[in-house]
């Protein structure tokens, strides 16, 4: 008995060292007669983003488009939904998994102030060619004096449109230059003479409260004093509009805004044509139109004192894992990504409008009816905003914990737990023990 | 002389050792690293991309005396377990008894029971539930028949505690199959004799079932109750994954999950980790000490 064990042991033992040969023997030997040939080593590269399937599919076909290119390096893509994606990158950057290229948006600032980000400028001129990039989009990427992000595209928030629901109501669809008071009158007005189950308005206030800052010359967060830009007055009437708006009728109920939130296609009552009007950044435009028969428009946001506050800008970029090992390649993909027309072809506006002048003409030329939509709306907002100007804005340090407790407080007031006054001074109270202790 | 008895001994705990090994090698190899970790993680300011700063004990100062949140999702983990954990073992112990009445085809039962167990916590079940609970849903339909408007039960603060309550109940299934089986180790000649005493059904559920059941209720207690302090899955999925409607899903394990992965506060989430830790040995120190009052062992071994 002991013999016999003793024998497999020893024959285990054997196998296993002549595997672990075989494996030696092996690298090496591939490894050579790579070097053998005249082209370079082979790389692979990890890129990580979010969102959905049809986006993964497009994402995936452009990177293999990029492979027949450039044969020496293969990418690998992986991709989360929107809500699981930031907690996914935070862990692998933790543990230094994270991936060579990933994307980002106005989150990027805390991700640059934690210098995990690899700085693209020496790299700028050779691999990446910049010249043709919007200056304002390179700017944006520009973060404590180093390009750590490339703007993947561009875009501006707006408010979308069901003009078959105002067809129906026999009201007028709205147009640029209008003022809250006016979208609140509307919502009201649609929603009574749609009957049941038909609302105006998705309730906005978190999304809506940088924009309603900026209208009346003031914002979220002041980057430069590193601290809140508004008063707590300000936020008041914001959340007071809204309340108003869901006493007087028109806007959808809080229960449905939790069952359905408006940033979930999949969910949206936008989707579903039963809400006429909502706030979405304008590369989400195409995403809500394909779900639904009734077309859509987009119109801009109602005015404030200053303007519409909405400014054309990145929607989203991509940014290298400041510990990757191959920078050169990961230069090579972004330029790919932003300059190569049959990236532009394969990409479209999925997220956002292109930020190089010649891949933006490129898509014009030939754009669908539902893009040349948006491109309308993209130029409106750019004109306006040469004539009434606003600053680009990053989201605040701990952005996720500023929304948090904005919809915290929104949905107090609207399942009557705090009156307006009670839930906006917790609001403002937590707001600046949060950017306070950064 | 001596040696010999030394060594029967140890043959004997060797044995259970050797059972227990699997678990030794993952605990000392796996666990013990990352919770001494973790325990130094709680004395620093981390936030996951740059090297933790020493704070010492500040974190759990803070947690104790200025963080609304930590009350709050404290509130709700422990409402969950409050009502999660008696219903669910009611329920387990309802069935188990009917199941034990002699019904055909027990084993199929019996699976079928278990399988929510088994899917209970996933992910996909989570999303059932959403859909069925929906005010659009399943039940709102149901009620519709009946006149009755439902609320919305996954989207209303006051309702979604109670939806993800009954989907805990639902997994009643592996307590069920422990009380099974411990109902038909209880011989049936105490039954018998407690018929000719002429003693009713529930009688007999009381003064029988009930006392020589009392190990395996423990058991169940036991698990039920560090299980229950743990939930994650179904607020997060259920919820809206961030605690809300108004930190109705904001469950302890949630928010330890916010801080430390969204907000980038990982040396916090560790200190909260360790609270609940804390907390959980508690709950079932308690229910330990307590044990000697009313748990049964028919095996003479009770009042050690």
């Amino acid at each position: 008995m002991r013999k016999i064990l003793g024998l497999t042991l020893a024959a285990m033992l054997l196998a296993a060292t002549t595997a672990c040969s075989g494996g030696n023997n092996g690298k090496p030997a591939t490894g050579s007669s790579d070097t053998a040939e005249p082209s370079v080593d082979q790389v692979e590269l990890r890129i990580m983003w979010w969102g959905d399937q049809k986006r993964a599919d497009k994402t995936n076909e452009a990177l293999r488009k990029f492979e027949e290119k450039y044969p020496n390096i293969k990418v690998v893509g992986e991709f989360a939904p929107n809500s699981g994606y930031f907690d996914k990158l935070n862990t692998q950057l933790a543990s230094g998994t994270a991936p060579d290229v990933f994307f980002l948006g106005g989150n990027v600032t805390d991700y640059a102030d934690k210098g995990v980000l690899l700085d693209l400028q020496p790299y700028v001129g050779k691999e990446l060619d910049l010249t043709d990039m919007d200056q304002t989009m390179v700017e944006y990427g520009t973060l404590g004096g180093k390009l750590v992000h490339i703007s993947a595209g561009a875009n501006a928030r707006g408010m979308v449109i069901n003009t078959e629901l105002f067809k129906k109501a026999g009201m007028d669809i709205p147009a640029d230059g209008w003022s809250w008071e006016d979208y609140a009158r509307i919502s009201k007005e649609i929603s009574e003479k749609l009957g049941k189950g038909y609302y105006g308005t998705y309730n906005f206030t978190v999304e809506g409260m940088d924009i309603y800052m900026k209208q009346r010359g003031k914002q979220v967060y002041d980057m430069e004093k590193d601290a809140l830009g508004f008063e707590q007055q300000d936020a008041e009437d914001w959340f007071n509009y809204w309340n108003d708006m869901s006493k007087n009728g028109g806007m959808v109920t809080p229960s449905l805004q939790v069952s359905n939130p408006p940033g979930d296609t999949s969910k949206s009552l936008v989707v579903t044509g039963k809400v006429a009007m909502s706030l979405i950044p304008s590369n989400q435009f195409a995403a809500h139109q394909n779900l639904i028969q009734d077309t859509l428009t987009m119109v801009q946001v109602p005015r404030g004192p200053k303007g519409t506050g909405v400014v054309f800008e990145s929607s989203q970029g991509l940014s290298g894992y400041a510990k990757t090992e191959h920078p050169k390649e990961v230069a090579t993909l972004m330029n790919y990504w932003i300059n190569d027309p049959d990236a532009a072809q394969i990409l479209g506006s999925d997220r956002g409008v292109p930020v190089t002048s010649k891949m933006r003409d490129l898509l014009m030329k030939d754009a669908t009816p539902l893009e040349q939509t948006v491109y309308d709306f993209t130029s409106r907002v750019s004109e306006a905003t040469k004539k009434e100007p606003f600053s680009i804005s990053y989201n605040p340090p701990s952005f996720t914990e500023f929304t948090k407790l904005a919809e915290t407080a929104v949905q107090e007031i609207g399942f009557e737990q705090k009156d307006v006054k009670q839930g906006v001074e917790d609001f403002y109270k937590g707001a600046t023990q949060i950017f306070g202790s950064k | 002389m001596k040696t010999a008895h030394k060594s029967a001994l140890w043959r004997r705990s060797g044995t259970a050792y050797l059972f227990l090994l699997p678990w030794l090698i993952g605990f000392f190899g796996l666990t013990l690293g990352p919770m001494l970790g973790s325990f130094y993680l709680s004395l620093t300011k981390y936030n996951l991309l740059n090297a933790p700063v020493w704070l010492g004990f500040d974190n759990y100062r803070h947690i104790f005396t200025a963080d609304e949140y930590f009350y709050k999702s404290l509130t709700v983990t422990f409402k969950y377990v409050l009502f999660s954990v008696p219903l669910k073992m009611a329920f387990a112990l309802l069935v188990a008894v009917v199941l034990n009445k002699g019904i055909r085809a027990l084993g199929i039962y019996r699976t079928v029971y278990y399988i929510p167990s088994l899917l209970g916590g996933s992910v996909a079940i989570a999303i059932v539930w959403r859909q069925i609970f929906d005010g659009e849903g399943l039940i709102n339909h149901f009620l519709s028949w009946f006149g009755i408007e439902g609320p919305a039960w996954i989207a209303h603060p006051s309702y979604i505690l109670s939806t993800i309550v009954t989907l805990s109940v639902w997994q009643f299934g592996s307590a069920m199959v422990i009380f099974l089986a411990g109902i038909k180790q209880i011989p049936a000649d105490l039954y018998e004799a407690a018929q000719v005493d002429g003693a009713g059904k529930l009688r007999q559920f009381g003064k029988i079932t009930l006392p020589m059941l009392s190990p395996v209720i423990f058991f169940n207690l036991v698990m039920g109750i560090i299980n229950s302090f743990q939930v994650f899955t179904p607020g997060y999925v259920i919820g809206d994954g961030r605690g809300g409607p108004v930190n109705s899903t904001l469950f302890y394990t949630l928010y330890l999950y916010l801080k430390g992965f969204s907000f980038f506060d990982m040396g916090y989430a560790a200190a909260l980790a360790w609270i609940m830790l804390i907390i959980i040995g508690l709950f079932t120190s308690i229910v330990f000490v307590t044990s000697r009052f009313w748990v049964f062992y028919g095996d003479g071994k009770d009042g050690r």
